[in-house]
């Protein structure tokens, strides 16, 4: 697992992000041929997308991979946007949401496998008590959430969203996006007790 | 159990003090992608293709209508109706008559000839 709450680059966006003009506008203008359109949204939108790629997925490398896809999806989109139908963060926060939800299927299989055969049995047990020195606590934690609420926690207590736009996001109703954020930080604590007893910790 | 949910809100706001950051390479591969999307994009449209050309004239009832008149001209051209005056004799007829009229030349000069 590795560390995500640091990261090797400098900041490209996010929250800085100039109000003028919309999303939506610079979509239609990158649509008709504008390069620098392309180059603000990827500076917007590009950040949420791998913020919530990286989360859903605990990786780095999958989730740049995600989140070029995601935006790869939007540029060919483009001129096929119609304005006032959604906001495009929804759009692309779905579609960033379904390709981890594929890839996590995907890989699945592979990553029982990998599990089976520690060979040298005194060096795993090292390795993975390094490996959870450094481990996100939160990260593990979410790994083992069930999708829609990893999801619905990630949307509304790292990204922020409130709970219309989530339940926009995930096509369900806003009592849907409370029950699964409620069960979700319900198993997180939970989880996060359980792992500092196990790794012999004192509460409080 | 507070404990517990403030921990779980601690490491919430730390996700969230990350969140805005953003691999630069990451961002020159989306960038890239969108180039070329864009570029792709105008490639096509600068280029006219059969179908293009044919929705210009008024798509397949432009086209049949062009062909049938075509062809209408074609076989006008070749077997014109006899109450119609055949414009090639106007051009061939009268000028081989006046270039053999010029020349003095009867059928005797021409079997005498061979």
């Amino acid at each position: 697992m590795e560390d995500l709450t640091s990261y090797p680059n400098t900041a490209h966006g996010g929250s800085s992000a100039a109000p003028d003009p919309s999303d939506e506008e610079l979509l239609g203008q990158f649509a008709d041929g504008d390069t620098a359109a392309a180059r603000l949204l990827t500076g917007r939108l590009g950040p949420r997308c791998y913020s919530v790629a990286l989360r859903m997925l605990g990786n780095r490398a999958e989730a740049e991979d995600v989140t070029q896809e995601a935006m790869m999806r939007l540029w060919k989109m483009s001129p096929n946007w119609v304005p006032g139908q959604a906001q495009l963060s929804t759009w692309l926060y779905r579609v960033t949401l379904n390709l981890c939800v594929d890839l996590r299927r995907k890989k699945r299989p592979d990553a029982l496998e990998n599990v089976a055969e520690p060979e040298d049995q005194a060096a795993s047990v090292v390795d993975q008590i390094q490996e959870s020195a450094r481990k996100d606590a939160l990260q593990a934690a979410l790994d083992q959430l069930p999708d829609r609420q990893r999801q619905a926690v990630i949307l509304r207590h790292i990204e922020e969203l409130s709970n219309p736009e989530i339940a926009g996001i995930m096509d369900i109703s806003v009592e849907a996006v409370e029950s699964l954020t409620a069960r979700g930080k319900r198993s997180l604590t939970a989880m996060l007790a359980a792992r500092r007893e196990e790794l012999g910790y004192e509460h409080g | 159990m507070a404990d517990q949910d403030k921990e779980l809100d601690h490491l919430f706001a730390q996700a969230r003090a990350a969140r805005d950051v953003f691999p630069d390479d990451l961002a020159v591969r989306i960038e890239t992608d969108a180039e070329a999307v864009r570029l792709a994009r105008s490639a096509r449209k600068g280029r006219r293709t059969w179908r293009d050309k044919m929705m210009a004239i008024g798509g397949w009832h432009g086209v049949s209508g062009l062909v049938a008149a075509s062809a209408a001209g074609v076989w006008i051209g070749f077997s014109a109706p006899t109450f119609l005056p055949d414009p090639a004799d106007y051009f061939v007829s009268q000028e081989v008559t006046y270039l053999m009229a010029d020349l003095n030349l009867d059928e005797t000069y021409l079997e005498e000839t061979e």
